[in-house]
């Protein structure tokens, strides 16, 4: 089975995948800018300095900021940190919200981190984003303007937004759990004996790359779609006018030369 | 059913010879502070921490940590139980919870589990775990200022709540703020506490309409934290551990007291706002 599987299904698996993230990517845009209108409306509601949504990340066991908002918001975006770190990674392990004031005194929590964002805040909320099927991520407020700590109902209200963030994310769950998707799906196809470890390979074999590759011109011309996918409707013609001369060129530049060399007869 | 031989063994407990051993509590109307724990400081009592472990050094703790041990994963991914010897705090969370527990009933020894640690697979199973293996080691009281949102730990959980309740150990659980599974502060056993806002250790609220049944101080609390630090920290898993160590100090001078008799204490030495002059309806 595995051997008929590797040499077959390997191609059709690859080729399900890159779809399939590719899809992921295109869509992501809408999830993140959904998380971003939470984060900012975070911001605008606790009157702080910064808000910002990490989330969970299988793949390298750590939590990546993804979206931030406020006037000191944007140096944490794309760091990431261990779920064994940090309040970040506290909260997110625990599922338990909590609020620190003078975050300086902890060199851990506080600190190491926020230097490497530019921004050394003296308080910090930290919610749980849960779901049904459990923590996903975490969404952080850092100092009020106002006020030197966050108060009770501060901490119930982010747990609101964060509700939010956790119902918009869970929306494109299927996306992330590519891996997953593939395994159930082609073990539906072969039956009960495919969970072995040949198959796990298979599907690692099939993935691999695909989530980080990101130097691959393939990820550059998706993600840049995606991009275009958020612009003004009137301009998405000229784009589409513009791909379809250059996808009519590349096709012909991929023609066996043979073609041109008659033609040149 | 007139012989005690036909009665089910549930029942024997009530036969007529044997009810003067069901005396408990006074009226609750007589139950204060002074009764509940007058003249006790938690001594004799056990408190396991399942959580980010205690340092056992820290000022705060002073040397009451019994027993620290640590729960991982194996390489064939089931979660295992080996001691700590030096204990070890990763967050500094542990230690806020025990010395908050140890600020009010100071006598008490702790036991540390710990549950947290670079490695996040299978956190609910481990969680579970620690829960177990504090069961079954002596404590008395568990605080838990974490819980599992896993649906699939719903069985486990409530597993352990049963075990515990059964051999008469008292589980206090933080309650979070987002509704949906949160096990085990879910269930009926466990101690659910929130946070309120008046800045004393000693002050309680009592909540007739659970599953959040309890708010302790939890706002800008003062805590211990890891490497000898302090910190001032916002959160019902602050509340939980006011809570634990009145339970400490209810268990240490009345050690027959049942996981539900302690609620039952607690209740009736909370703060509640009490109607003047009103006298409760007498049946007619």
């Amino acid at each position: 089975m595995t051997d008929r599987l590797s040499s077959e299904a390997l191609e059709l698996l690859r080729a399900i995948g890159l779809r399939a993230e590719a899809a992921r990517r295109l869509r992501i845009g809408s999830a993140e800018a959904v998380l971003r209108s939470i984060v900012e409306a975070t911001v605008a509601l606790f009157r702080a300095e910064a808000a910002s949504i990490a989330l969970y990340d299988p793949a390298t066991d750590k939590l990546v900021f993804r979206v931030a908002a406020g006037a000191q918001g944007q140096g944490v975006v794309g760091l990431s940190v261990p779920t064994s770190q940090g309040l970040v990674g506290y909260v997110y392990t625990t599922g338990q919200a909590l609020a620190l004031a003078d975050v300086l005194k902890d060199k851990r929590f506080g600190r190491q981190f926020a230097e490497k964002t530019q921004y050394v805040p003296r308080s910090i909320v930290a919610v749980p984003l849960t779901d049904d099927h459990g923590t996903m991520g975490v969404l952080e407020v850092l100092d009020k303007r106002d006020e030197a700590s966050f108060s009770l109902r501060d901490i119930e209200l982010a747990s609101v937004f964060a509700r939010q963030a956790a119902v918009a994310i869970g929306a494109s769950r299927v996306e992330r759990d590519l891996s997953e998707l593939l395994r159930s799906a082609v073990a539906s196809l072969v039956g009960d004996e495919a969970a072995d470890a040949p198959l796990d390979e298979l599907v690692t074999a099939a993935t691999s790359g695909l989530a980080r590759d990101d130097e691959s011109q393939l990820w550059v011309l998706v993600d840049r779609i995606a991009r275009i996918g958020r612009a003004d409707p009137s301009q998405l013609a000229l784009v589409a006018d513009l791909l379809g001369v250059a996808a009519e060129h590349a096709e012909r530049a991929a023609r066996p030369r043979r073609s041109s060399r008659i033609r040149a007869r | 059913m007139s012989d005690d031989e036909d009665l089910p063994a549930w029942s024997e407990p009530f036969t007529s010879d044997r009810r003067t051993g069901l005396q408990r509590l006074p009226p609750l109307r007589r139950i204060d502070r002074d009764w509940a724990w007058g003249g006790s400081d938690g001594t004799g009592v056990t408190v396991a921490i399942v959580d980010s472990g205690i340092e056992p050094g820290h000022p705060a703790i002073e040397g009451k940590v019994r027993q620290s041990v640590v729960v991982a994963l194996d390489d064939e991914g089931e979660p295992r139980v080996r001691d700590d010897p030096d204990g070890l705090d990763v967050v500094g969370h542990g230690t806020a919870c025990a010395a908050i527990i140890h600020s009010l009933a100071p006598g008490a020894e702790f036991l540390s589990v710990r549950v947290l640690g670079p490695d996040n697979r299978g956190k609910g199973v481990v969680f579970a775990e620690g829960l177990d293996w504090a069961i079954e080691h002596g404590a008395s009281v568990v605080n838990l200022s974490l819980s599992s949102k896993s649906e699939a730990l719903y069985g486990t959980f409530h597993e352990l709540a049963d075990a515990a309740y059964f051999a008469n150990v008292l589980l206090v659980s933080a309650a979070n703020n987002v509704p949906g599974p949160s096990y085990p502060s879910l269930f009926s056993s466990v101690v659910s506490v929130a946070s309120h806002d008046v800045a004393d250790p000693w002050t309680l609220y009592y909540n007739p309409s659970p599953p959040v049944e309890f708010g302790a101080y939890g706002l800008d609390v003062d805590v211990a934290w890891k490497d000898g630090e302090r910190i001032v920290a916002t959160g019902n898993s602050f509340a939980a551990p006011h809570v634990a160590g009145l339970a400490a100090l209810i268990r240490s001078k009345h050690p027959g007291a049942t996981p539900f008799e302690v609620k039952t204490i607690l209740a009736a030495i909370a703060d509640n706002p009490r109607p003047r002059g009103r006298r409760p309806p007498r049946p007619s």
